[in-house]
């Protein structure tokens, strides 16, 4: 039987590294993000240069109806699946207070409900004579609690400590689960003028894409549990470990009030 | 100038040295259609060139040409104006407008950005054109190359940079590029058509080039660098030379500095590497070009 490598957020900058990084492997896709035409268009794009076989289903990942509309399509076509990827994520950066209801709701529904109910699913989808393995896309922020993006890196904390905990609930039944947490990454004008806001700073923590996808894919086979790309990154990371958490937050906070300043705000309006 | 050519179309012609050709052409009576990426650039762009040539039949198309879907669309509003316009017929096309970027950039298609607005985009516009090209008596397709593309050489194993992306790498490589496919161009059409192509270094030019997709030590780098390069309007003149000169002294010569010929790398030269570049960029276009 053929099976497939499930991306989500296909369209979106990391998507697409990651479709074309299991393309050029010879991997078959299927693919879903919000939009057909997207789809439509990566789709003809990655068949041309990889010459693989790729499958899109468009879904609107926060709405429950729109996924059971997924799920039964790869029911009635039979489709089994060996990697299973959870790229969909979105941030709508800014203080709290400037949120709305609606806004707060889209993150916690694509980040965290989403990313749960796929993976359950897969689990019932997998190709049963291979390992599978599952990518969940945290983020550095998962690490810290974080002022101004205090949401968005609670649910990365929710993916990061649902990951390990899976990893280690699956490890018998050949499932492995690996959680990226890469720092920035420019994959939208709008991400690459935050590196660029950030200064120094943001462009030695921020990776090509293209890198980080084929990257995480090593790791995954490996069956690695973490991938943090970048060793400042991994600095960092362990730094601010050794320090406890209000110390950190209260630094972040400090930061990006300064850097928001300096931008009057601009950069910070929606991702 | 006796016979000049009538229509011309460039790309990226809404800064630097496309705009400053498209002005150049404009004032010396050529229709001038210019395809940018912005629409306000685009309409600035148009006024420009009205005001300083007010007889000028000037017309710019906004087209992304990091999509390929938006280089078809392109293709065919130019083909419909010229057809309702312009006789049917385009005399030039001028390939220049490119992108640096520092980082890796994923186009809706999944290809490398620089790698798909500075060698695909021309590569599929100039099959989009070809058969307004060949309603012209003597026709060109010129694409503004670089003196970047010495000292590199086809990635073959990773063409679009993706795993080990370095800006100016994927750049020196799209701008080889540009000198494979003229080679290439001519080698499979010159001799069964009217059209032969040229590549065009324009030297080293003072514009924003490398500090629009870029932050940090590179758009430092290009900020200071750039200043000692020479005008846009100075850079145009080769580009306008191959456009409006009625027979090109030693026309079979590829490559152009200074409106003289000049000796392009020898990797370029490789006839492999253009059959090459040419069977994958017809593959990743969808496309086959027959004259
Ligand atoms: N400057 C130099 O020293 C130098 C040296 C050697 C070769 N060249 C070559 O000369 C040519 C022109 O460069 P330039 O220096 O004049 O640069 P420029 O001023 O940045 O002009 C580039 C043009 O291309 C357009 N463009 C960029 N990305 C596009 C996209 N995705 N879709 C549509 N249009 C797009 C730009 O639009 P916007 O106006 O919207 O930015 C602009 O009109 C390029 O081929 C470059 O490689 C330049």
């Amino acid at each position: 039987m053929k099976s497939y490598v499930f991306i989500s957020g296909a369209a979106g900058g990391l998507g697409k590294a990651f479709a074309a990084e299991c393309a050029s492997r010879g991997w078959n896709l299927f693919l879903t993000d919000v939009s057909a035409g997207d789809l439509s268009i990566l789709t003809s794009g990655l068949v041309r240069l990889y010459n693989v076989e790729i499958i899109y289903y468009p879904c609107n990942l926060t709405d429950p109806a729109s996924r059971d509309e997924l799920w039964k399509i790869i029911q009635q076509r039979n489709l089994r699946f060996h990697f299973l990827i959870n790229v969909a994520g979105v941030d709508f950066e800014g203080p709290f207070i400037e949120r709305t209801s609606a806004e707060l709701g889209t993150i916690i529904r694509l980040n965290i409900e989403s990313t749960v109910d796929m993976t359950s699913r897969a689990l019932h989808f997998r190709d049963k004579t291979r390992m599978l393995r599952i990518i969940n896309v945290s983020s550095l922020a998962g690490y810290y609690p974080m002022p101004v993006k205090a949401i968005y890196a609670a649910s990365k904390r929710f993916l990061l400590d649902f990951s390990l905990a899976l990893h280690h609930e699956l490890a018998e039944s050949g499932v492995t689960v690996t959680v990226l947490c890469p720092a920035g990454m420019p994959t939208t004008p709008s991400a690459i003028s935050g590196i660029f806001a950030q200064g120094f700073m943001g462009r030695i923590t921020t990776k090509n894409v293209g890198y980080v996808a084929a990257k995480t894919i090593d790791r995954a086979l490996s069956g690695r549990m973490v991938y943090i790309p970048g060793v400042i990154n991994r600095i960092l990371r362990f730094l601010g470990g050794t320090v406890p958490p209000s110390l950190v937050a209260y630094f972040i906070g400090k930061r990006w009030l300064k850097i928001r300043h300096k931008y009057n705000g601009e950069i910070l309006k929606g991702v | 100038m006796t016979v000049l050519p009538k229509t011309v179309v460039i790309t990226g012609a809404t800064s630097g040295i496309g705009l400053a050709t498209a002005r150049s052409l404009a004032a010396q009576g050529v229709n001038i259609i210019g395809a940018g990426r912005s629409q306000s650039r685009c309409v600035e762009a148009e006024a420009l060139i009205r005001a300083e040539t007010p007889a000028a039949r000037v017309n710019y198309f906004v087209a992304d040409l990091a999509s390929q879907r938006q280089v078809r669309a392109l293709g065919s509003a130019i083909r419909e104006l010229i057809q309702r316009e312009f006789g049917g017929k385009l005399d030039v096309l001028i390939n220049n407008a490119a992108a640096v970027s520092d980082w890796y950039v994923a186009t809706e298609d999944g290809y490398e950005m620089q790698f798909a607005v500075n060698h695909l985009a021309g590569f599929l516009l100039t099959y989009e054109l070809l058969p307004l090209l060949e309603m012209s008596a003597c026709a060109r397709v010129i694409t503004v190359s670089s003196g970047s593309h010495y000292h590199t050489r086809m990635h073959w194993q990773d063409l679009m940079y993706r795993k080990h992306y370095f800006c100016l790498s994927a750049y020196k490589q799209s701008k080889l590029a540009n000198l494979l496919f003229t080679r290439e161009f001519n080698r499979r059409l010159a001799d069964v058509s009217n059209i032969r192509a040229y590549a065009v270094d324009p030297g080293l030019v003072n514009t924003e080039i490398g500090a629009k997709g870029t932050g940090g030590l590179i758009q430092w780098f290009w900020n200071i660098r750039s200043r000692s390069g020479i005008s846009p309007a100075e850079a145009a003149k080769t580009i306008v030379y191959l456009t409006a000169i009625p027979d090109i002294p030693q026309k079979e010569a590829v490559y152009w500095k200074e409106c003289r010929p000049v000796e392009p790398s020898q990797y370029s030269k490789r006839a492999d590497a253009a059959a090459r570049l040419w069977e994958i960029s017809e593959q990743l276009c969808g496309i086959v070009y027959t004259p």
